[in-house]
């Protein structure tokens, strides 16, 4: 847990995550691209549980929602059971060495990939196989380049 | 310090979600909050174009003089070639028009289309969807067909005040109406997820159809307007045993790459659905006239 943090910061890089999600990334890659806003929920309930919780992460889901243009609801539930697991593990989450934490983040984004998947087969999508855990993955690899990124502006400017 | 209240929330939040995803997917409930929300995102979905924007800014800037003229020399080329091409289309236009009065078919009117930019892509790799930075505000309405300038790209989605969503054909749950522009067959177009390639379903295999032929949109269903080009057939296989061919076409719009896109607003279709709304309300009063002595 940080001592400050920096709600300039909080804001910014959720604004960032969100255009992130949304632009132009090399087509070929496309779906390699890493779950920005699920990286950001995690980061700042892991950091700040007593001010980012479940119900905030369910309102970022929401927007995350309309901008892939989902049904309403099923990032928001994703992300609010993202941070209600991390909720659960902040505390042993601190003591994990780096490459612990990034197995952790891939588990945690990859339930929140598979639940969304899941609802959106129950609604009538195609089965896509494995492919949709590709995001966690390559969150799992960005996981330590945002975790130090935002500790060292939030020491900065907290 | 969060206690026992992590997972109450946690089951308010599912609950609500449920509830949410219930109201959207079954019975389209919230249309409205979903637009107003994008209405709200849309800094968000301009922000994402910015880098995009800067590249051919920074691009333009660096362009010389004697690039400049040549390319104005080309499309000053290509601006001739057209208008002949146009002279000779208003002339065609104007001879089919008179064939069509003396069959007594209903006369074709011109398209009236605006232009739009892609401004982002849809997040989900799954579906095949880019955002538009045309909305409900220029008068954009869902359903409406998107071309680029090659051929049929797709349509709208959903609108928001600034912005519009557009499935393209290419999208696992897309299909268009389509005929062979060589003889006029008829078959439904269906995307399989696959930006590069579409499939021709339900061709019988004594079909005239060959490989390199032009399919262009026929129309019917009525949400794709006539006579637009939207893939070419790449290839065909014949399985003895089967009784359909299979067919897969590349469609003609550059979907991964266009930039700039039209919007087509089909001014006969609006008029046909009135005449059919007017001719319904004189039927109705008909009715009522015989009923009330």
């Amino acid at each position: 847990m940080l001592s400050v943090i920096s709600y300039p910061v909080f804001g910014i890089s959720i604004i960032l995550s969100l255009v992130l999600s949304i632009s132009l990334f090399p087509l070929g890659w496309f779906e390699f691209r890493p779950e920005w806003l699920g990286l950001m929920v995690f980061y700042w309930t892991f950091r700040a549980p007593a001010q980012f919780g479940i119900l905030l992460a369910w309102c970022l889901g929401l927007l995350l929602d309309v901008l892939e243009a989902t049904p309403l609801g099923v990032n928001a539930m994703a992300m609010g059971l993202v941070a209600f697991l991390v909720l659960t593990i902040h505390q042993r989450l601190r003591m994990f060495p780096m490459p612990q934490q990034c197995l952790m983040v891939f588990l945690l984004l990859g339930i929140n990939q598979m639940l969304v998947h899941f609802i959106k087969q129950v609604l009538g999508a195609d089965n896509a196989g494995f492919g949709y855990l590709w995001p966690a993955l390559t969150s799992a690899v960005v996981w330590p380049f945002i975790c130090v990124l935002l500790d060292n502006l939030n020491r900065k400017l907290g | 310090m969060q206690g026992p209240i992590p997972g109450f929330r946690l089951f308010l939040v599912i609950v609500l979600s449920i509830a949410l995803v219930v109201l959207d997917a079954r019975f389209g409930k919230l249309d409205t909050v979903r637009s107003s929300l994008g209405t709200s995102l849309s800094p968000v979905v301009w922000l994402g174009s910015v880098p995009d924007e800067l590249t051919t800014w920074v691009k333009s800037l660096f362009i010389t003089r004697d690039d400049l003229q040549a390319e104005n020399e080309t499309l000053q080329a290509r601006l001739l070639i057209l208008e002949r091409r146009a002279l000779k289309y208003a002339a065609l236009s104007a001879e089919n028009s008179r064939l069509r009065e003396l069959l007594n078919a209903s006369g074709v009117l011109d398209d009236r289309v605006i232009v739009a930019e892609i401004v982002g892509v849809s997040p989900d790799p799954f579906s095949h969807e880019v955002i538009i930075n045309k909305g409900s505000r220029d008068g954009v309405q869902v359903g409406q067909a998107i071309l680029d300038a090659f051929g049929l790209m797709g349509q709208v989605l959903s609108t928001s005040s600034f912005t519009s969503r557009v499935l393209l054909i290419s999208d696992s749950s897309h299909a268009v109406p389509v005929e062979v522009n060589r003889n006029g067959l008829r078959a439904i177009l269906l995307g399989n997820g696959d930006i590069n390639n579409l499939e021709l379903v339900h061709v019988p295999d004594t079909a005239d159809i060959r490989e390199g032929d032009m399919l262009v949109s026929s129309g019917l269903g009525g949400r794709f307007p006539k006579g637009y080009p939207v893939a070419e057939v790449a290839s065909i296989e014949k399985e003895p045993g089967e009784q359909f061919i299979r067919i897969s076409a590349k469609p003609r719009a550059h979907l991964s790459r266009s930039q700039m896109v039209l919007i087509v607003f089909q001014a006969n279709v609006e008029r046909r659905e009135e005449r059919l709304n007017d001719n319904l309300s004189d039927s109705d009063t008909d009715i009522d006239a015989v009923g009330s002595p």
